[in-house]
């Protein structure tokens, strides 16, 4: 029988319920107010995608997921079967109109598939702007010149399409915004480093969607409320093991519930719902906020695959991790054609293996659903695998 | 000494694709017209093979490069370059890699990685290509070349191997231009360092200009394909595209066959011969074309429907000519080049506006009956274009059939599926 981790926290606390609703929705009660005050929001599609710059021009940044979907009918006319389902998803559900709360969207060059959603976006939804932008694949200080050039046109578009000014001003202070939104995760995360840690790995992926979905002001206060009763909060016991997450997109709660119902507890990740988008700040000190911007994103933040040649440095981040959070085992996750997680998942089983970190493999759906059993079934026999190790 | 022999391992595949393409060079007599025209192309991969074999037992420089990568240098260089990719294309003219690409498909721990992307991170792992003395990586148009290139550099073997990979904008502008054309400048330093080898900035002129007279033929090749009948079909297409961009980039002797090429074209749409006896649909093949398709599926349409591929996405040409007044200009026109005209890396590495603007000049141009997309598993980006294309050919009032392929595994979707697909297709559509 597996041993189902249980929260400690959930029952008493109120922020952690709203993180827990707002990660299960687009539109969350937050940002629903703030919508219906007349504010702006701007979607993108990668943790590459500059927030500050966002915040700067007044709009609510929001990462699109796909949370809801239930089907691929009408993007199914313009995406292959042999796009990732994230993609097919979410494009879906702009088509359905879902995302009609949108003024603008902006995209990155970041993977073949999301770009592609651009080029359909801008044609088939009607959302007002759709902005694309072009993400160097180095990180030297001439791409962090190129990338300052790329925020420098979107700061004017948007300051076009709004018709307002963004000042340094504005920009520095989006900076500090977003920092400390930064900074309150990574602390949420140190709790985790505990041998008890105080919360559960979804209650954690709730609470970093949710950064990403709500105006940046409200979820810094409920987090620090959540990081305030998470304080005194009881530790989790009855685990069997400590697991890391590594993966590309993986927004939905519900999944990592289903791992840990097997006795996983997840305490640590590397993904782009998580570790990797706070894992650093922008520099606040710096001269030029649009330079200083562009430099944390290149230089500073963890790398996602498609930074040529990063892997060195995104296998060392890992390796980190696995000690900071005293890690036994990682699971690996890949969306289904994906190209850059499989060579990222090859090479990373190569030094896990070296380090003796046993290793789950798992390649996966968006939507999860249909082969939650298999998942069940997978992480309990590598759970199970690592406590007999230990044994 | 360098301590190398034949019977290295790493030299096996390369002396076996060597040794096919010789005996079909026997097959062919050096004339310049007909099916002799392949002659000098695939002796020229001959003597190339023998060249990177030659070069890797002596320790002289070699680099694995990309036809995207501005070959132009390399030749100015006398730098022979390698595509550690070309096994795949091989491999599928003589199926002979099943096994290779279902070991690929176990060590990514899945199929759905570009089968050609897999396939040469296998070769590499496999100790299955010679190691070059440099790697210039492409890390455009697609998520899975730059995979490879990171897989290979973390090999024990290849990670001790200098890399450079040039950073491609997306955007295709002057600002964009500028900055390739300054990575392409820290290309050649690169290589020169790596090397031992110099680039004179005459000698690259020359090559250049003698570049700008093929793709001047190139593009006089393509308007006699416009003719109807098509004097050639899909194949040649190919074949002019590996001599302007790869073996004989900016030589000589590619100029010179390029002008036996055109003759032969010439000569056959003055007499009203085309590819095939009867040409009952012309066709416009928007995807790489692999040899074992020239060999299988292109022979088979011709004969069944009398169908030709009239262009295809290797074959068609909206190139420039590089303006040679000085080195900067040199350079941008390089650059301009290898973002925005060279093939695949035009339609696949920006926004989709190329895959659109392409069929639709193509469609006109060359009075083209229906558009077939191959849907190359590999080509992710492209098939998320699909609907885009659909309508676009929908507007032009061009029948247009998506297939779902892998061009380098004959088993994904079968020669006889293929048939199937494209009988159905012409008669639904009621072509032929």
């Amino acid at each position: 029988m597996a041993t189902k981790v249980k929260s400690r926290a959930k029952t008493k606390s109120k922020a952690l319920k709203a993180f827990t609703t707002a990660a299960e929705t687009i539109v969350n009660p937050e940002l629903k107010k703030w919508i219906e005050q007349g504010g702006k929001v701007m979607g993108y599609f990668c943790c590459y995608a500059p927030e500050e710059v966002i915040t700067a021009a007044g709009m609510v940044p929001f990462r699109v997921r796909a949370t809801g979907s239930t089907g691929t009918d009408l993007s199914d006319a313009y995406l292959s079967s042999i796009n990732c389902p994230f993609c097919r998803h979410a494009f879906n559900m702009g088509l359905r109109g879902d995302y009609d709360f949108l003024e603008a969207v902006v995209w990155l060059n970041n993977c073949d598939h999301v770009r592609r959603i651009y080029d359909n976006w801008r044609r088939k939804v009607g959302t007002p702007l759709a902005h694309m932008m072009s993400l160097p694949k180095l990180t030297t200080d001439k791409q962090v010149a190129w990338w300052r050039e790329e925020l420098a046109i979107l700061k004017d578009t948007l300051e076009k399409h709004l018709g307002i000014t963004i000042t340094d001003a504005k920009l520095r202070q989006a900076i500090k915004t977003h920092n400390e939104t930064r900074r309150l995760l990574r602390q949420l995360y140190e709790l985790r480093k505990k041998a008890n840690p105080p919360i559960t790995g979804a209650e954690t992926l709730a609470v970093v969607v949710t950064s990403t979905a709500m105006p940046r002001g409200e979820f810094n206060q409920m987090l620090k409320e959540l990081l305030h009763e998470l304080k005194d909060a009881e530790g989790i016991k009855d685990y069997k093991s400590r697991l890391m997450l590594v993966s590309s997109i993986f927004d939905n709660p519900k999944d990592v519930k289903v791992m840990e119902d097997m006795g996983g507890l997840v305490v640590t990740d590397s993904m782009c719902f998580g570790s990797r988008m706070f894992w650093a700040d922008v520099d606040e000190k710096a001269k030029d906020p649009l330079e200083a911007i562009a430099r944390y994103y290149l230089q500073v933040k963890p790398s996602c695959p498609r930074i040529f040649l990063g892997f060195p440095e995104r296998s060392k981040f890992v390796q980190d991790m696995i000690k900071e959070f005293k890690v036994d085992g990682v699971v690996g996750l890949r969306m289904v054609f994906c190209d850059l997680w499989a060579g990222e998942l090859y090479m990373l089983e190569k030094d896990l293996q070296t380090w003796s970190i046993p290793v789950l493999h798992m390649d996966r759906e968006y939507l999860m659903g249909g082969t939650i059993g298999q998942v069940r079934t997978r992480v309990q026999a590598f759970v199970e695998s690592i406590e007999k190790a230990r044994r | 000494m360098t301590g190398r022999s034949m019977s290295d391992k790493c030299l096996q595949k390369l002396i076996q694709e060597r040794d096919m393409l010789g005996m079909m060079v026997e097959t062919f007599t050096k004339t310049s017209t007909g099916a002799n025209l392949h002659f000098v192309p695939t002796k020229a991969f001959v003597d190339h093979h023998n060249e990177i074999i030659r070069r890797y037992l002596t320790g002289e420089p070699f680099i694995t490069s990309y036809f995207c990568c501005a070959p132009e240098i390399y030749t100015a260089m006398d730098l022979p370059w390698n595509t550690f990719l070309t096994p795949a294309f091989t491999g599928a003219l003589m199926s002979a890699y099943h096994d290779e690409i279902d070991a690929s498909g176990e060590m990514f721990r899945g199929m759905d990685l570009c089968t050609i992307i897999r396939l040469a991170a296998y070769i590499v792992e496999e100790d299955l290509v010679p190691p070059p003395t440099a790697v210039i990586a492409m890390i455009h148009p697609c998520d899975g070349i730059n995979v490879v290139h990171q897989v290979m550099a973390k090999n024990e073997k290849w990670s001790k191997i200098p890399v450079f990979g040039a950073d491609p904008p997306y955007w295709e502008d002057e600002r964009s231009y500028e900055y390739y054309a300054d990575e392409l400048k820290k290309m050649v330093e690169f290589l020169q360092k790596h090397t031992k080898l110099n680039l004179d900035t005459n000698r690259l002129r020359e090559v250049i200009k003698e570049s700008n007279k093929q793709i001047a033929l190139w593009q006089e090749f393509n308007e006699l394909r416009r003719a109807v009948p098509c004097p050639h079909g899909g194949a040649m297409g190919l074949e002019v595209f590996g001599e302007a961009l790869t073996v004989h980039c900016g030589m000589p002797i590619g100029t010179a066959w390029l002008q036996d090429v055109i003759a032969d074209a010439e000569s056959l749409v003055k007499q009203g011969k085309g590819a095939v006896p009867k040409e009952r649909i012309r066709l416009f093949w928007f995807d790489v074309l692999s040899l074992g398709l020239t060999l299988g599926l292109f022979p088979w349409l011709e004969q069944e429907w009398g169908a030709v591929i009239v262009m295809e996405m290797f074959g068609y040409a909206p190139y420039t000519q590089i303006d040679t007044s000085s080195e900067d200009s040199m350079f941008k026109g390089m650059a301009k080049r290898a973002l925005h005209e060279v093939p695949m890396i035009r339609q696949a590495r920006g926004v989709a506006d190329y895959f659109l603007s392409d069929i639709e000049r193509v469609v006109k141009d060359y009075k083209i009956d229906a558009v077939i997309f191959p849907g190359y598993m590999g080509h992710k980006d492209g098939s998320a274009n699909v609907g885009l294309m659909r309508e676009k050919c929908r507007e032009l009032g061009v029948p247009f059939l998506y297939i779902g392929m892998d061009l380098f595994d004959d088993r994904y979707t079968t020669l006889d599926q293929l048939k199937d697909k494209c009988s159905t297709f012409f008669r639904a559509m009621g072509l032929g």
